[in-house]
């Protein structure tokens, strides 16, 4: 029978790791880890090549542990930037076959190829194809899950394409008994290992039984386990075993207005007292309200979120609230966290600080405030130092807390994602 | 919540992606979509010329198709006057930039 759509999830082989290979020949026969900096805590594996984890070395594993199952390792530190220009590339590559492609993380992409099969055959040679394309031009290894939707693409990638020998693997929806349905329900989308005790406590051990669950049964079983809210995950849940998915794959995904704008770190020591944990609170205020300059936005609802020190005894909070007026301005935000984080902090050491901004109105036409008289002048001020650090990095102008002990924003102005650009 | 069962919201929801790669994606979609400007060859100089003068001697409609960096765009209506010393021609009241014409038509009806 043929597919009706043919969609494909295209993944990258470790790809930090590949693309560090890819630009170092000479380690092409050694194993290799790209790893956070050893000296602060983020230093964990955040990829191994296939012949680094021939070793046992597992992704998100820490250096130390790695070291010693594999003492001659070749340990990178991450360039961010270059693999998101490399993510792109990859991205052109994929556009040269179809118009329809949405990266759905840096080392994932959706293809809608339905519409350009003609051109090049089977969906498999086409895969082939585009797979030996990147594999000569970039050195890396990707792998295609191919089914009529997103959804069993996705499943198939992650369940088959990455473990046979091709790297390609179509999932048929009238084929799914012999297939999907037969494994163990951890192996489903969105089934982390908290969910898959709580299937298997349901008596739901493989994706069929929950594929084969009624609606209104699964709805009773995980209301009784989650109370009244589980509706919706309910019918994810069953939507995602029986591959049901009427998503399109959109290109123009990522240009949607955000509706949240936020910024979390982990510190690299715990915090412990009010005045460093402030440091931190207006530094990621800053970055909040500078994104939303950036962008035009004023929110008027400030979150604040902390996570406490001790892994066993989680403690922290995280709460919003409303200011008087919507504002980008960092003082005026930066005062209403400093007001959540007094009322709610419980006084334990901090490890992980976050700040964010929600329920956007444009910055173009504000509420004349009476009392305010300087927001003129801080206004032109940011705007002086956004276009400053806009053409010269975030660090070339900095608040004197930042230079203070418990400052990061020198740190993180040399980052992506938390890892080194 | 329910926005996870509608359009695109399972995928949106749960993707992982970095600040910085979105924006260099949204760059460079903006960026696909810039319209360069396109040379025109005298033979066709000569074609739009003789509808321009025919529009404006004989006052029935054209449409004119002008550059513009973003969308397609295109002037329809009856040629009032032009300018060559300021290199502009007026439909309607307004006045349009001769260097910007990428084509015209006669406009039917």
């Amino acid at each position: 029978m043929p597919l009706n759509k043919v969609i494909m999830l295209a993944d990258c082989q470790s790809f930090y790791a590949s693309v560090e290979k890819a630009d170092h020949p000479e380690y092409r026969d050694l194993p290799l880890v790209v790893a956070g900096d050893p000296e602060r805590r983020s230093g964990i594996i955040l990829a191994a090549c296939p012949l680094a984890k021939s070793f046992g070395v597992t992704t998100a594993e820490r250096l130390g542990d790695s070291l010693a199952k594999c003492p001659n390792l070749v340990i990178i530190r991450p360039r961010m930037q270059l693999y998101i220009d490399i993510s792109m590339r990859i991205t052109n590559i994929y556009k040269s076959y179809t118009d329809l492609v949405e990266p759905y993380s840096i080392d994932e992409q959706f293809l809608d190829v339905t519409g350009s099969l003609h051109l090049y055959g089977s969906p498999e040679e086409l895969a082939h194809h585009i797979q030996t394309r990147i594999q000569a031009e970039l050195g890396i290894y990707t792998r295609f899950g191919i089914a009529e939707n997103k959804m069993l693409a996705k499943m198939a990638c992650d369940n088959y394409a990455k473990k046979n020998g091709s790297g390609i693997y179509i999932l048929r929806k009238d084929r799914l008994e012999e297939t999907l349905w037969t494994l163990p329900v951890a192996k489903m989308f969105m089934v982390g290992s908290r969910m898959t005790r709580h299937f298997n406590a349901m008596g739901l051990e493989t994706i069929g039984k929950v594929a084969a669950t009624p609606l209104e049964k699964l709805k009773l079983m995980m209301r009784r386990k989650f109370g009244k809210n589980s509706d919706i995950n309910a019918e994810l849940y069953s939507r995602i075993a029986n591959g049901i998915d009427d998503s399109p794959v959109a290109p123009g995904t990522h240009e949607i207005a955000p509706k949240v704008i936020g910024h979390m770190m982990t510190l690299p020591r715990d915090y412990q007292r009010l005045e460093e944990i402030k440091v931190v609170l207006l530094e990621l205020t800053e970055l909040v309200c500078q994104r939303c300059r950036g962008k035009g936005y004023m929110g008027h609802v400030v979150s604040v979120g902390l996570m406490g020190a001790n892994y066993d005894q989680p403690t922290g909070f995280s709460r919003q609230m409303k200011m008087d007026d919507p504002s980008n301005v960092t003082n005026t935000v930066y005062h209403a966290a400093v007001q959540l984080l007094l009322r709610h902090w419980d006084g334990y050491p901090v490890r992980k600080v976050g700040v964010s901004l929600s329920q956007f109105s444009e910055d173009g036409e504000y509420q004349l405030s009476l009392f305010d008289t300087k927001r003129e002048k801080t206004m032109a001020l940011e705007k002086a130092t956004d276009a400053l650090k806009q053409k010269y990095g975030d660090a070339i102008i900095l608040r004197a807390a930042s230079v203070t002990l418990a400052g990061q924003a020198q740190h993180r102005s040399e980052k992506i994602g938390g890892h080194y650009k | 919540m329910r926005k996870k069962l509608e359009g695109n919201g399972i995928w949106e929801s749960s993707r992982m992606m970095l600040p910085e790669h979105k924006v260099a994606i949204n760059e460079q979609e903006q960026a696909s979509r810039q319209r360069q400007r396109i040379e025109l060859d005298e033979q066709e100089w000569e074609n739009i010329s003789r509808f321009v003068m025919e529009s404006l001697q004989q006052r029935h409609p054209i449409a004119i198709r002008l550059f513009h960096p973003l969308e397609e765009l295109s002037v329809i209506g009856v040629v009032d006057r032009v300018d060559q010393l300021k290199g502009r021609f007026m439909v309607d009241g307004e006045w349009f930039s001769i260097r910007d014409i990428e084509g015209a038509s006669i406009e039917e009806g």
